[in-house]
């Protein structure tokens, strides 16, 4: 394995050529830029399995591999000058997302043939060029070595994700879509640019990793007490850790910042997987889970985190109940899930937060991948209530789709159940001691019976049940490649959650929760990057109800029956050959669930109401003020002049004479003032 | 026996008033061109003067090089007559008046 690390970044290359392939030779290439995506994006995968086997066999690599520019001033701390580089971090976090993301990037690529170009599609040259450009991105995000890096893959991710939602840009609702996800996440980079310059400002580094990490400055400082920038350094990490965090909630979809991600549905779906499971979305978490010791250093962050996690988790789940489009019940999940995932790492559950992440992609880009296929076969209707009784005339689609969600309602012993119970169960052992975890797993809790109801409403309606429409009596076919991504998917939603069966280790004792040892270090990690490094950091009190055993089958227990009590009634109410709606037996709080809870609204309206004043006062300022006093001094000097130039007669004359009584003047002057004439 | 300094400047600045009166009355291109000359020379008298007052040579050079300058001025001078003349049939300055806003 010794040279493996050499290769690494040809992870990110790949796409990267595949983009520039796509772009300048796609329209003449056969499948138009499909078959460079496909093997680049199968390189990527090749080459981050390498990745991973390295690391399993005790190997890291932190390698800076381009300066690109120094500075001297001194940080708050006092160490002298910064450097701004590129650099690869591949440690066991950066490893497995390497995987995920090229795997689900790969599939995608694969689906696409099927779902694009096998639908005659225009503009794919474009599409694949996007992808490849996503896809590069988000993996040298995922292995970047610094926050400025980091920063910089974020925005490109966060400029893909705007190129793709707004692929059909003739339509009227993609661009609008576009440029709402656009700026919408846009807003919360806005403070993540202010948090990256906060950190290098204060610590004088920007890496992730190693003794010169600001982690390691960070809790130097807090240690000797320091006093940074009038604050004292415990608060000072917390500020600029949330001012980080911002950028978190905007690309990751949480509360307030969630809006964009339901109408990002309006891109393709194969894009819609790609963001959800992948790429975009998971950056935000991820970028959580890279600078955990952060976080961990700032009680209150995490505390927030998990509260707007919890708080989200119920939020979106509550939304995707009343949808009726199949894509928008997957996009509230997809808040709902992420909002699980920030819950995790805001109680210090890394290895939790982490592995939801990791069985998420795979579920997500499953029901994502599904719901493509079933919009296929349903020509191109995404309405849930025109659908009905595909289960027999597509079964591959059927029991994968079930698969997946399964896995996302939490269903044991699909993977969605073993992440989330773990969430959960880490949750609820630190809400015994504190009150706001508390709450923060309530909402959780209560968010899982949601998710098991919407999740088996969208099955019923879709694939049980009678034909409500003639699309549904007589399905589209669907080709190879769009089952045998499913295929795939299906079998990781099904067996991804050995990687980490924490309750059942917990109960009989046995050694296997492998996620938990990879993500500790037993293999290969950088230092201090290590589950057990931040749990000493962590400051959270544990509880158990008995004995931790109890606590494990009452978390286990408490998470299962909700999931199924959701999913029964969906059962119930759903899977009868002829359902009928039941929102307006909700009244208002169906109406406001919706509606969103009008969170567009008022956002249109702070935008209307609060920006667009203000902006109009600023506006009206520099149109009078600023430009009036520019104008006005150009209209005296004007008007000055159009009487000054008459003494240019054309007349040398009068030129000589000018001279004569200027010079006879400035002597009456001088004498004057000399006294001359006294 | 030597010549008080204030007659040499008495005479220098009779020269440069004559000159100069030229410049403010006359309109012939010609007749200025010699007040020029003369208010010039006015200038190399007081130069020549005060050279012999303080008995060093820098104002005689300073002469001398007034003097080429003087008839590269003329050269020029007449030259710009010259166009003058073809463009309007006369050298009175008063008739051009165009070089203006």
């Amino acid at each position: 394995m010794e040279g493996a690390f050499s290769y690494a970044p040809a992870i990110a290359a790949f796409p990267l050529v595949a983009f520039v392939v796509a772009l300048t030779f796609g329209k003449w290439l056969p499948k138009k830029g499909a078959i460079p995506g496909i093997a680049a994006t199968a390189g990527s995968l090749l080459f981050s399995l390498w990745m991973l086997a390295a690391v399993a066999s005790g190997e890291v690599y932190h390698e800076t591999l381009y300066e690109w520019t120094a500075g001297a001033a001194a940080s708050e701390v006092g160490t002298e000058g910064i450097d701004f580089t590129f650099g690869i971090l591949i440690d066991p976090l950066a490893a497995l997302m390497l995987v995920i993301v090229s795997l689900v990037a790969f599939l995608v690529h694969v689906f696409s043939l099927g779902y694009m170009n096998a639908e005659g599609e225009t503009g794919l040259p474009r599409y694949y060029a996007g992808l490849g450009l996503f896809t590069f991105s988000m993996l040298a995000f995922v292995y970047a070595d610094n926050l400025l890096m980091a920063f910089i893959f974020f925005e490109l991710v966060g400029l893909c994700s705007y190129l793709l939602i707004g692929f059909w840009f003739r339509t009227r609702s993609a661009p609008s879509a576009a440029k709402k996800a656009f700026l919408v996440t846009r807003f919360g980079d806005y403070f993540f640019l202010i948090g990256v310059v906060a950190i290098a400002a204060t610590f004088g580094t920007v890496a992730f990793a190693g003794d010169d990490s600001f982690v390691a400055a960070a809790e130097t400082a807090i240690n000797d007490g320091d006093t940074l920038f009038g604050f004292d350094a415990q608060t000072w990490v917390t500020i600029t850790g949330l001012l980080v965090l911002g950028g978190v909630l905007g690309k990751s979809a949480q509360f307030p910042f969630h809006t964009w991600l339901p109408d990002a549905m309006e891109g393709p779906t194969t894009v819609s997987a790609l963001i959800h499971a992948a790429t975009m979305v998971a950056a935000g978490v991820y970028l959580v889970a890279r600078m955990f010791g952060y976080y961990a250093l700032s009680p209150t962050t995490l505390a927030i985190i998990a509260f707007v996690g919890g708080f989200t988790a119920l939020f979106a789940a509550t939304m995707g109940v009343v949808k009726d489009d199949i894509k928008q019940v997957l996009a509230y999940s997809t808040i709902s899930q992420y909002g699980y995932m920030m819950l995790g790492l805001g109680v210090g559950g890394y290895v939790a937060g982490v592995f939801h992440l990791m069985n998420h992609a795979f579920f997500k880009a499953l029901l994502f991948l599904g719901a493509g296929a079933v919009i296929i076969l349903m020509h191109h209707e995404q309405d849930m209530w025109k659908m009905g009784g595909l289960k027999d005339k597509a079964p591959v689609t059927y029991y994968t789709f079930l698969a997946g969600a399964l896995a996302l309602a939490g269903i044991i012993p699909f993977s969605g159940f073993w992440s989330k119970d773990e969430i959960l169960y880490d949750a609820m052992i630190v809400g015994l001691e504190e009150p706001v975890i508390l709450a923060a797993y309530a909402m959780g809790l209560a968010a899982v019976f949601f998710t098991g109801f919407y999740t088996f409403r969208m099955v019923f309606l879709t694939f049980h049940g009678e034909p409500r429409s003639e699309a549904a009596e007589d399905p589209h076919s669907i080709g190879w490649a769009v089952k045998a991504p499913l295929i795939t998917l299906g079998v990781l939603a099904l067996v991804a959650g050995v990687a980490n069966l924490a309750p059942v280790a917990k109960i009989v004792g046995a050694d296997i929760t492998f996620l938990e040892h990879w993500l500790d270090g037993e293999y290969g990690a950088v230092e201090g990057l290590t589950y057990s490094a931040y749990g000493e950091l962590v400051a959270y009190e544990t509880g158990v109800i008995g004995s931790e055993q109890l606590t494990v089958l009452i978390a286990a227990g408490l998470s299962l029956l909700l999931a199924f009590s959701g999913a029964g009634l969906a059962w119930k109410l759903y899977n009868v050959p002829e359902p009928v709606p039941y929102k307006d037996r909700l009244g208002t709080v169906g109406d406001a669930a919706e509606a969103n809870y009008y969170q567009d609204e008022y956002q249109v309206w702070l935008a209307n109401g609060l920006t667009r004043p203000v902006a109009r006062a600023a506006d009206r300022f520099d149109q009078t003020v600023i430009d009036g006093t520019v104008n006005g001094v150009s209209t005296a000097s004007l008007f000055g002049s159009s009487w000054m130039k008459r003494l240019q007669t054309g007349i040398v004359t009068n030129y000589a004479a000018l001279l004569v009584a200027g010079f006879i003047g400035l002597l009456l002057v001088l004498g004057l003032y000399g006294g001359w004439f006294l | 026996m030597s010549i008080g300094i204030e007659y040499y400047v008495l005479l220098s600045m009779g020269l440069f008033c004559i000159g100069l009166f030229g410049v403010l009355t006359r309109r012939n291109a010609l007749m200025f061109l010699m007040s020029v000359e003369l208010m010039l020379n006015a200038a190399n008298i007081n130069l020549i003067a005060f050279a012999f007052y303080h008995g060093n040579l820098t104002g005689q050079v300073f002469a001398l090089f007034t003097m080429a300058l003087a008839a590269a001025e003329v050269a020029v001078g007449l030259g710009i007559i010259l166009v003058l003349y073809r463009n309007f049939r006369d050298v009175d300055v008063t008739v051009p008046t165009t070089m203006r806003w």
